[in-house]
Protein backbone atom coordinates (compact mmCIF):
# COMPACT_ATOMS: atom_id res chain seq x y z
CA UNK A 1 0.00 0.00 0.00
CA UNK A 2 2.98 2.26 0.64
CA UNK A 3 4.54 2.35 -2.80
CA UNK A 4 1.93 0.83 -5.08
CA UNK A 5 -1.81 1.04 -5.34
CA UNK A 6 -3.96 -2.01 -4.66
CA UNK A 7 -3.72 -3.79 -7.97
CA UNK A 8 -5.58 -7.05 -8.60
CA UNK A 9 -2.94 -8.02 -11.16
CA UNK A 10 0.02 -7.69 -8.79
CA UNK A 11 0.71 -10.82 -6.68
CA UNK A 12 2.15 -8.82 -3.78
CA UNK A 13 -0.86 -6.60 -3.38
CA UNK A 14 -3.14 -9.64 -3.88
CA UNK A 15 -1.37 -11.35 -0.99
CA UNK A 16 -1.87 -8.23 1.10
CA UNK A 17 -5.56 -8.03 0.18
CA UNK A 18 -5.87 -11.71 1.18
CA UNK A 19 -4.33 -10.93 4.60
CA UNK A 20 -6.61 -7.94 5.16
CA UNK A 21 -9.76 -9.86 4.13
CA UNK A 22 -8.87 -12.80 6.41
CA UNK A 23 -8.16 -10.55 9.38
CA UNK A 24 -11.38 -8.57 8.86
CA UNK A 25 -13.43 -11.77 8.62
CA UNK A 26 -11.95 -13.17 11.82
CA UNK A 27 -12.33 -9.90 13.76
CA UNK A 28 -15.91 -9.40 12.54
CA UNK A 29 -16.84 -12.97 13.48
CA UNK A 30 -15.22 -12.61 16.91
CA UNK A 31 -17.03 -9.32 17.60
CA UNK A 32 -20.44 -10.69 16.51
CA UNK A 33 -20.02 -13.83 18.64
CA UNK A 34 -18.86 -11.72 21.60
CA UNK A 35 -21.98 -9.50 21.31
CA UNK A 36 -24.28 -12.55 21.21
CA UNK A 37 -22.46 -14.06 24.17
CA UNK A 38 -22.69 -10.85 26.22
CA UNK A 39 -26.43 -10.61 25.52
CA UNK A 40 -26.96 -14.24 26.51
CA UNK A 41 -24.87 -14.10 29.67
CA UNK A 42 -26.53 -10.85 30.78
CA UNK A 43 -29.84 -12.71 31.17
CA UNK A 44 -28.94 -16.36 31.61
CA UNK A 45 -25.58 -16.59 33.46
CA UNK A 46 -27.09 -18.65 36.30
CA UNK A 47 -29.31 -20.94 34.17
CA UNK A 48 -28.64 -24.66 34.28
CA UNK A 49 -26.88 -25.79 31.08
CA UNK A 50 -28.78 -29.10 30.80
CA UNK A 51 -31.83 -27.50 29.18
CA UNK A 52 -29.63 -26.10 26.40
CA UNK A 53 -27.59 -29.25 25.87
CA UNK A 54 -30.23 -31.95 25.35
CA UNK A 55 -29.50 -33.55 21.98
CA UNK A 56 -32.56 -34.46 20.04
CA UNK A 57 -32.04 -34.59 16.28
CA UNK A 58 -35.56 -35.89 15.61
CA UNK A 59 -37.04 -32.60 16.79
CA UNK A 60 -35.15 -30.27 14.45
CA UNK A 61 -35.72 -27.35 14.53
CA UNK A 62 -34.88 -27.66 18.23
CA UNK A 63 -36.53 -24.41 19.15
CA UNK A 64 -33.63 -23.55 21.44
CA UNK A 65 -31.31 -22.49 18.63
CA UNK A 66 -31.51 -21.79 14.86
CA UNK A 67 -30.33 -24.40 12.32
CA UNK A 68 -31.10 -22.62 9.05
CA UNK A 69 -30.30 -19.28 7.44
CA UNK A 70 -33.95 -18.22 7.55
CA UNK A 71 -34.32 -19.01 11.26
CA UNK A 72 -31.11 -17.05 11.97
CA UNK A 73 -32.51 -14.10 10.00
CA UNK A 74 -35.80 -14.07 11.91
CA UNK A 75 -33.92 -14.53 15.21
CA UNK A 76 -31.70 -11.54 14.44
CA UNK A 77 -34.75 -9.29 14.09
CA UNK A 78 -35.67 -10.04 17.69
CA UNK A 79 -32.01 -9.80 18.85
CA UNK A 80 -31.99 -13.46 19.87
CA UNK A 81 -28.47 -14.10 21.33
CA UNK A 82 -28.21 -17.60 19.82
CA UNK A 83 -29.04 -16.25 16.35
CA UNK A 84 -26.34 -13.59 16.74
CA UNK A 85 -23.80 -16.27 17.74
CA UNK A 86 -24.87 -18.43 14.78
CA UNK A 87 -24.39 -15.41 12.48
CA UNK A 88 -20.85 -15.02 13.85
CA UNK A 89 -20.27 -18.71 13.12
CA UNK A 90 -21.44 -18.24 9.51
CA UNK A 91 -19.02 -15.32 9.07
CA UNK A 92 -16.22 -17.53 10.41
CA UNK A 93 -17.30 -20.34 8.09
CA UNK A 94 -17.12 -17.97 5.12
CA UNK A 95 -13.45 -17.05 5.68
CA UNK A 96 -11.88 -20.28 4.33
CA UNK A 97 -14.19 -20.11 1.30
CA UNK A 98 -13.25 -16.48 0.63
CA UNK A 99 -9.61 -17.47 1.09
CA UNK A 100 -9.81 -20.10 -1.63
CA UNK A 101 -11.78 -17.77 -3.91
CA UNK A 102 -9.22 -14.96 -3.51
CA UNK A 103 -6.37 -17.44 -4.10
CA UNK A 104 -7.89 -17.92 -7.53
CA UNK A 105 -7.20 -14.23 -8.25
CA UNK A 106 -3.75 -14.54 -6.68
CA UNK A 107 -2.77 -17.33 -9.07
CA UNK A 108 -4.34 -15.44 -11.98
CA UNK A 109 -2.19 -12.44 -11.03
CA UNK A 110 0.85 -14.72 -11.05
CA UNK A 111 -0.28 -15.92 -14.52
CA UNK A 112 -0.17 -19.49 -13.21
CA UNK A 113 -2.80 -21.19 -15.34
CA UNK A 114 -2.36 -24.68 -13.83
CA UNK A 115 -3.01 -23.36 -10.36
CA UNK A 116 -6.00 -21.31 -11.47
CA UNK A 117 -7.59 -24.61 -12.66
CA UNK A 118 -6.48 -26.47 -9.54
CA UNK A 119 -7.90 -23.78 -7.23
CA UNK A 120 -11.13 -23.61 -9.24
CA UNK A 121 -11.47 -27.38 -8.72
CA UNK A 122 -10.98 -27.06 -4.96
CA UNK A 123 -13.48 -24.18 -4.82
CA UNK A 124 -16.03 -26.21 -6.80
CA UNK A 125 -15.66 -29.26 -4.52
CA UNK A 126 -15.84 -27.02 -1.45
CA UNK A 127 -19.00 -25.24 -2.57
CA UNK A 128 -20.63 -28.49 -3.67
CA UNK A 129 -19.84 -30.07 -0.33
CA UNK A 130 -20.99 -27.06 1.72
CA UNK A 131 -24.18 -26.25 -0.14
CA UNK A 132 -25.32 -29.45 -1.84
CA UNK A 133 -24.41 -32.34 0.47
CA UNK A 134 -26.68 -31.20 3.37
CA UNK A 135 -29.57 -31.70 0.92
CA UNK A 136 -28.55 -35.19 -0.24
CA UNK A 137 -29.92 -38.00 1.98
CA UNK A 138 -26.79 -40.18 1.38
CA UNK A 139 -24.73 -37.76 3.48
CA UNK A 140 -27.16 -37.41 6.32
CA UNK A 141 -26.90 -40.85 7.89
CA UNK B 1 -23.75 -26.79 35.75
CA UNK B 2 -24.51 -23.07 35.50
CA UNK B 3 -24.03 -21.27 32.20
CA UNK B 4 -21.25 -18.91 33.31
CA UNK B 5 -19.08 -21.70 34.75
CA UNK B 6 -19.60 -23.90 31.67
CA UNK B 7 -18.64 -20.95 29.52
CA UNK B 8 -15.47 -20.13 31.46
CA UNK B 9 -14.21 -23.73 31.53
CA UNK B 10 -14.74 -24.08 27.79
CA UNK B 11 -13.18 -20.67 27.07
CA UNK B 12 -9.97 -21.55 28.97
CA UNK B 13 -9.70 -25.01 27.40
CA UNK B 14 -10.23 -23.46 23.96
CA UNK B 15 -7.50 -20.85 24.48
CA UNK B 16 -5.08 -23.72 25.16
CA UNK B 17 -6.41 -25.69 22.17
CA UNK B 18 -6.08 -22.67 19.86
CA UNK B 19 -2.49 -21.94 20.93
CA UNK B 20 -1.40 -25.57 20.55
CA UNK B 21 -3.39 -26.16 17.36
CA UNK B 22 -2.04 -23.10 15.55
CA UNK B 23 1.55 -24.19 16.31
CA UNK B 24 1.31 -27.83 15.24
CA UNK B 25 -1.24 -27.47 12.43
CA UNK B 26 -4.18 -29.29 13.99
CA UNK B 27 -7.69 -28.13 14.76
CA UNK B 28 -7.88 -28.38 18.52
CA UNK B 29 -10.54 -31.11 18.57
CA UNK B 30 -7.97 -33.19 20.41
CA UNK B 31 -8.50 -30.98 23.48
CA UNK B 32 -12.04 -29.69 22.91
CA UNK B 33 -13.77 -33.06 22.29
CA UNK B 34 -12.63 -34.87 25.49
CA UNK B 35 -13.25 -31.75 27.63
CA UNK B 36 -16.81 -31.66 26.31
CA UNK B 37 -17.63 -35.36 26.41
CA UNK B 38 -15.70 -36.62 29.44
CA UNK B 39 -15.62 -33.57 31.68
CA UNK B 40 -18.69 -31.53 30.74
CA UNK B 41 -20.78 -34.60 29.78
CA UNK B 42 -21.97 -33.10 26.50
CA UNK B 43 -23.43 -35.31 23.76
CA UNK B 44 -20.78 -36.51 21.24
CA UNK B 45 -22.72 -34.91 18.34
CA UNK B 46 -22.37 -31.47 19.89
CA UNK B 47 -18.72 -32.23 20.69
CA UNK B 48 -18.00 -33.04 17.03
CA UNK B 49 -19.92 -29.90 15.96
CA UNK B 50 -17.71 -27.94 18.38
CA UNK B 51 -14.64 -29.60 16.90
CA UNK B 52 -15.65 -28.34 13.43
CA UNK B 53 -16.00 -24.82 14.89
CA UNK B 54 -12.60 -25.09 16.58
CA UNK B 55 -10.89 -26.29 13.38
CA UNK B 56 -12.22 -23.38 11.31
CA UNK B 57 -11.44 -20.86 14.08
CA UNK B 58 -7.87 -22.17 14.46
CA UNK B 59 -7.29 -22.11 10.71
CA UNK B 60 -8.76 -18.66 10.08
CA UNK B 61 -7.42 -17.16 13.33
CA UNK B 62 -3.87 -18.17 12.47
CA UNK B 63 -4.16 -17.54 8.72
CA UNK B 64 -3.83 -13.76 8.78
CA UNK B 65 -0.43 -13.99 10.51
CA UNK B 66 0.87 -16.87 8.44
CA UNK B 67 -0.17 -15.21 5.16
CA UNK B 68 1.68 -12.04 6.19
CA UNK B 69 4.82 -13.94 7.22
CA UNK B 70 4.52 -16.16 4.14
CA UNK B 71 5.37 -19.41 5.91
CA UNK B 72 2.28 -21.20 4.58
CA UNK B 73 2.89 -22.64 1.12
CA UNK B 74 -0.38 -21.84 -0.65
CA UNK B 75 0.62 -23.76 -3.81
CA UNK B 76 1.44 -26.98 -2.00
CA UNK B 77 -1.65 -26.55 0.20
CA UNK B 78 -3.96 -26.03 -2.75
CA UNK B 79 -2.40 -28.95 -4.70
CA UNK B 80 -2.97 -31.30 -1.73
CA UNK B 81 -6.41 -29.86 -0.95
CA UNK B 82 -7.81 -31.42 -4.16
CA UNK B 83 -7.20 -34.86 -2.58
CA UNK B 84 -8.34 -33.88 0.92
CA UNK B 85 -11.70 -32.44 -0.10
CA UNK B 86 -12.36 -35.38 -2.44
CA UNK B 87 -11.51 -37.81 0.38
CA UNK B 88 -13.75 -35.90 2.79
CA UNK B 89 -16.78 -36.19 0.49
CA UNK B 90 -16.20 -39.92 -0.06
CA UNK B 91 -15.73 -40.36 3.70
CA UNK B 92 -18.95 -38.51 4.53
CA UNK B 93 -20.85 -40.58 1.98
CA UNK B 94 -19.68 -43.96 3.34
CA UNK B 95 -19.69 -42.97 7.03
CA UNK B 96 -23.18 -44.38 7.47
CA UNK B 97 -21.98 -47.86 6.45
CA UNK B 98 -18.83 -48.09 8.56
CA UNK B 99 -18.45 -48.33 12.31
CA UNK B 100 -16.47 -45.52 13.95
CA UNK B 101 -14.89 -47.92 16.44
CA UNK B 102 -12.89 -49.99 13.98
CA UNK B 103 -11.80 -46.83 12.10
CA UNK B 104 -10.57 -45.19 15.28
CA UNK B 105 -8.61 -48.32 16.15
CA UNK B 106 -7.02 -48.42 12.67
CA UNK B 107 -6.12 -44.76 12.51
CA UNK B 108 -4.88 -44.70 16.10
CA UNK B 109 -2.56 -47.58 15.21
CA UNK B 110 -1.33 -45.83 12.04
CA UNK B 111 -0.55 -42.72 14.08
CA UNK B 112 1.42 -44.73 16.64
CA UNK B 113 3.43 -46.48 13.90
CA UNK B 114 4.22 -43.11 12.29
CA UNK B 115 5.84 -41.98 15.55
CA UNK B 116 8.88 -44.12 14.61
CA UNK B 117 10.02 -42.19 11.49
CA UNK B 118 9.03 -38.94 13.19
CA UNK B 119 11.20 -39.61 16.24
CA UNK B 120 14.07 -40.71 13.99
CA UNK B 121 14.28 -37.18 12.55
CA UNK B 122 13.41 -35.41 15.80
CA UNK B 123 16.61 -33.30 15.84
CA UNK B 124 16.40 -32.23 12.17
CA UNK B 125 16.09 -28.44 11.87
CA UNK B 126 15.90 -28.30 8.05
CA UNK B 127 15.32 -31.20 5.62
CA UNK B 128 18.22 -32.00 3.25
CA UNK B 129 17.75 -30.13 -0.04
CA UNK B 130 15.59 -32.18 -2.42
CA UNK B 131 15.83 -32.18 -6.21
CA UNK B 132 12.75 -30.63 -7.83
CA UNK B 133 11.52 -33.16 -10.39
CA UNK B 134 8.43 -34.80 -11.95
CA UNK B 135 5.02 -33.45 -10.94
CA UNK B 136 6.63 -31.32 -8.24
CA UNK B 137 8.67 -29.55 -10.93
CA UNK B 138 5.72 -29.20 -13.33
CA UNK B 139 3.62 -27.59 -10.60
CA UNK B 140 6.56 -25.69 -9.13
CA UNK B 141 6.05 -27.13 -5.64
CA UNK B 142 8.85 -25.24 -3.94
CA UNK B 143 9.14 -22.17 -1.81
CA UNK B 144 11.00 -20.17 0.76
CA UNK B 145 10.37 -18.30 3.98
CA UNK B 146 12.39 -15.95 6.12
CA UNK B 147 13.34 -16.90 9.68
CA UNK B 148 13.22 -14.24 12.40
CA UNK B 149 16.99 -13.83 12.26
CA UNK B 150 16.73 -12.88 8.59
CA UNK B 151 17.92 -16.14 7.03
CA UNK B 152 16.00 -17.17 3.92
CA UNK B 153 15.12 -20.87 3.95
CA UNK B 154 14.54 -22.41 0.53
CA UNK B 155 13.02 -25.84 -0.01
CA UNK B 156 11.69 -28.17 -2.72
CA UNK B 157 8.86 -30.65 -2.24
CA UNK B 158 9.45 -34.29 -3.12
CA UNK B 159 7.14 -37.35 -3.44
CA UNK B 160 3.98 -35.37 -4.41
CA UNK B 161 2.21 -38.67 -5.21
CA UNK B 162 2.76 -40.02 -1.71
CA UNK B 163 1.69 -36.64 -0.35
CA UNK B 164 -1.56 -36.79 -2.33
CA UNK B 165 -2.23 -40.36 -1.17
CA UNK B 166 -1.67 -39.33 2.46
CA UNK B 167 -4.06 -36.41 1.99
CA UNK B 168 -6.75 -38.62 0.47
CA UNK B 169 -6.56 -40.74 3.64
CA UNK B 170 -6.59 -37.57 5.77
CA UNK B 171 -9.72 -36.42 3.92
CA UNK B 172 -11.39 -39.80 4.38
CA UNK B 173 -10.72 -39.65 8.14
CA UNK B 174 -12.18 -36.13 8.28
CA UNK B 175 -15.32 -37.18 6.46
CA UNK B 176 -15.73 -40.41 8.41
CA UNK B 177 -14.94 -39.24 11.92
CA UNK B 178 -15.71 -35.51 11.75
CA UNK B 179 -12.25 -34.53 12.88
CA UNK B 180 -9.69 -32.30 11.17
CA UNK B 181 -7.00 -34.96 10.79
CA UNK B 182 -4.33 -32.25 10.91
CA UNK B 183 -1.93 -34.82 12.37
CA UNK B 184 -2.17 -36.89 9.20
CA UNK B 185 -1.68 -33.84 7.00
CA UNK B 186 1.43 -32.72 8.88
CA UNK B 187 2.83 -36.27 8.76
CA UNK B 188 2.36 -36.47 4.97
CA UNK B 189 4.17 -33.18 4.40
CA UNK B 190 6.92 -33.82 6.94
CA UNK B 191 7.70 -37.48 6.26
CA UNK B 192 6.78 -37.92 2.57
CA UNK B 193 7.22 -34.48 0.99
CA UNK B 194 10.14 -33.45 3.23
CA UNK B 195 9.12 -29.84 3.83
CA UNK B 196 10.52 -27.80 6.74
CA UNK B 197 8.39 -28.53 9.84
CA UNK B 198 7.00 -24.99 10.14
CA UNK B 199 5.94 -25.05 6.48
CA UNK B 200 4.18 -28.38 7.11
CA UNK B 201 2.27 -27.21 10.18
CA UNK B 202 1.22 -23.82 8.76
CA UNK B 203 0.21 -25.36 5.41
CA UNK B 204 -1.80 -27.99 7.32
CA UNK B 205 -3.32 -25.09 9.24
CA UNK B 206 -4.57 -23.62 5.96
CA UNK B 207 -5.87 -26.96 4.74
CA UNK B 208 -7.81 -28.03 7.83
CA UNK B 209 -9.97 -24.90 7.60
CA UNK B 210 -10.96 -25.63 4.00
CA UNK B 211 -11.66 -29.32 4.72
CA UNK B 212 -13.73 -28.50 7.81
CA UNK B 213 -15.70 -25.80 5.97
CA UNK B 214 -16.59 -28.41 3.34
CA UNK B 215 -18.39 -30.55 5.93
CA UNK B 216 -19.64 -27.74 8.19
CA UNK B 217 -22.88 -27.33 6.23
CA UNK B 218 -23.94 -30.88 7.06
CA UNK B 219 -23.28 -30.48 10.78
CA UNK B 220 -24.96 -27.09 10.94
CA UNK B 221 -28.12 -28.24 9.14
CA UNK B 222 -28.25 -31.35 11.34
CA UNK B 223 -28.34 -29.13 14.45
CA UNK B 224 -24.96 -30.28 15.81
CA UNK B 225 -23.52 -26.77 16.08
CA UNK B 226 -24.88 -25.58 19.45
CA UNK B 227 -24.40 -21.81 20.05
CA UNK B 228 -23.86 -22.25 23.80
CA UNK B 229 -20.79 -24.35 22.91
CA UNK B 230 -19.83 -22.50 19.71
CA UNK B 231 -19.44 -19.14 21.47
CA UNK B 232 -16.76 -19.99 24.09
CA UNK B 233 -14.98 -22.38 21.71
CA UNK B 234 -14.76 -19.85 18.84
CA UNK B 235 -13.74 -16.94 21.10
CA UNK B 236 -11.22 -19.03 23.06
CA UNK B 237 -9.66 -20.52 19.94
CA UNK B 238 -9.30 -17.11 18.27
CA UNK B 239 -7.50 -15.78 21.38
CA UNK B 240 -5.35 -18.91 21.61
CA UNK B 241 -4.45 -18.85 17.91
CA UNK B 242 -3.20 -15.27 18.15
CA UNK B 243 -0.86 -16.43 20.95
CA UNK B 244 0.22 -19.59 19.11
CA UNK B 245 1.05 -17.84 15.83
CA UNK B 246 3.35 -15.41 17.66
CA UNK B 247 5.18 -18.35 19.23
CA UNK B 248 5.47 -20.30 15.99
CA UNK B 249 7.16 -17.63 13.90
CA UNK B 250 9.95 -17.45 16.51
CA UNK B 251 10.16 -21.19 17.23
CA UNK B 252 12.78 -23.59 15.89
CA UNK B 253 11.62 -26.39 13.59
CA UNK B 254 13.00 -28.99 16.00
CA UNK B 255 10.90 -27.54 18.85
CA UNK B 256 7.75 -27.60 16.70
CA UNK B 257 8.44 -31.24 15.74
CA UNK B 258 8.91 -32.25 19.38
CA UNK B 259 5.59 -30.67 20.39
CA UNK B 260 3.96 -32.29 17.36
CA UNK B 261 5.31 -35.74 18.35
CA UNK B 262 3.73 -35.34 21.81
CA UNK B 263 0.43 -34.23 20.29
CA UNK B 264 0.55 -37.17 17.87
CA UNK B 265 1.08 -39.64 20.71
CA UNK B 266 -1.80 -38.05 22.65
CA UNK B 267 -4.05 -38.11 19.61
CA UNK B 268 -3.28 -41.78 18.88
CA UNK B 269 -3.93 -42.72 22.51
CA UNK B 270 -7.23 -40.82 22.52
CA UNK B 271 -8.41 -42.61 19.35
CA UNK B 272 -7.48 -46.05 20.63
CA UNK B 273 -9.06 -45.43 24.05
CA UNK B 274 -12.25 -44.28 22.34
CA UNK B 275 -12.21 -47.40 20.15
CA UNK B 276 -11.86 -49.53 23.28
CA UNK B 277 -14.94 -47.86 24.71
CA UNK B 278 -13.57 -45.38 27.26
Amino acid sequence: MEHDAMNLKDPNSMNRILGIVLRSGVVLSGVVIAIGTALFIANHSLDDTSSYLAYNPSSIPHGSFPVSISSIASGLLSLDPFSIIALGFLVLLATPVVRVALSLFLFAAEKDRKFVYLTATVLAILLFSMLATPLIPLFNG
Amino acid sequence: MIVILFFLILLLASIAAGALGSIVGIGGGLIVIPILTLFLRVDIHYAIGASIVSIIATSSGAAATYVKDRITNLRIGMFLETATTTGAIIGAAIAAYLGATILEAIFGTILIISLVPLVRKIGEEYPPRQELKGIAKKLNLQGDYVERDGRKIEYNATNPGKGLAGMLVAGLISGLLGIGSGTFKVLSMDLAMKLPMKVSTTTSNFMIGVTAAASAGIYFARGDVNPLITAPVALGILIGASIGTRLLVKARNTAVRKIFALVLAGSALEMILRALGF
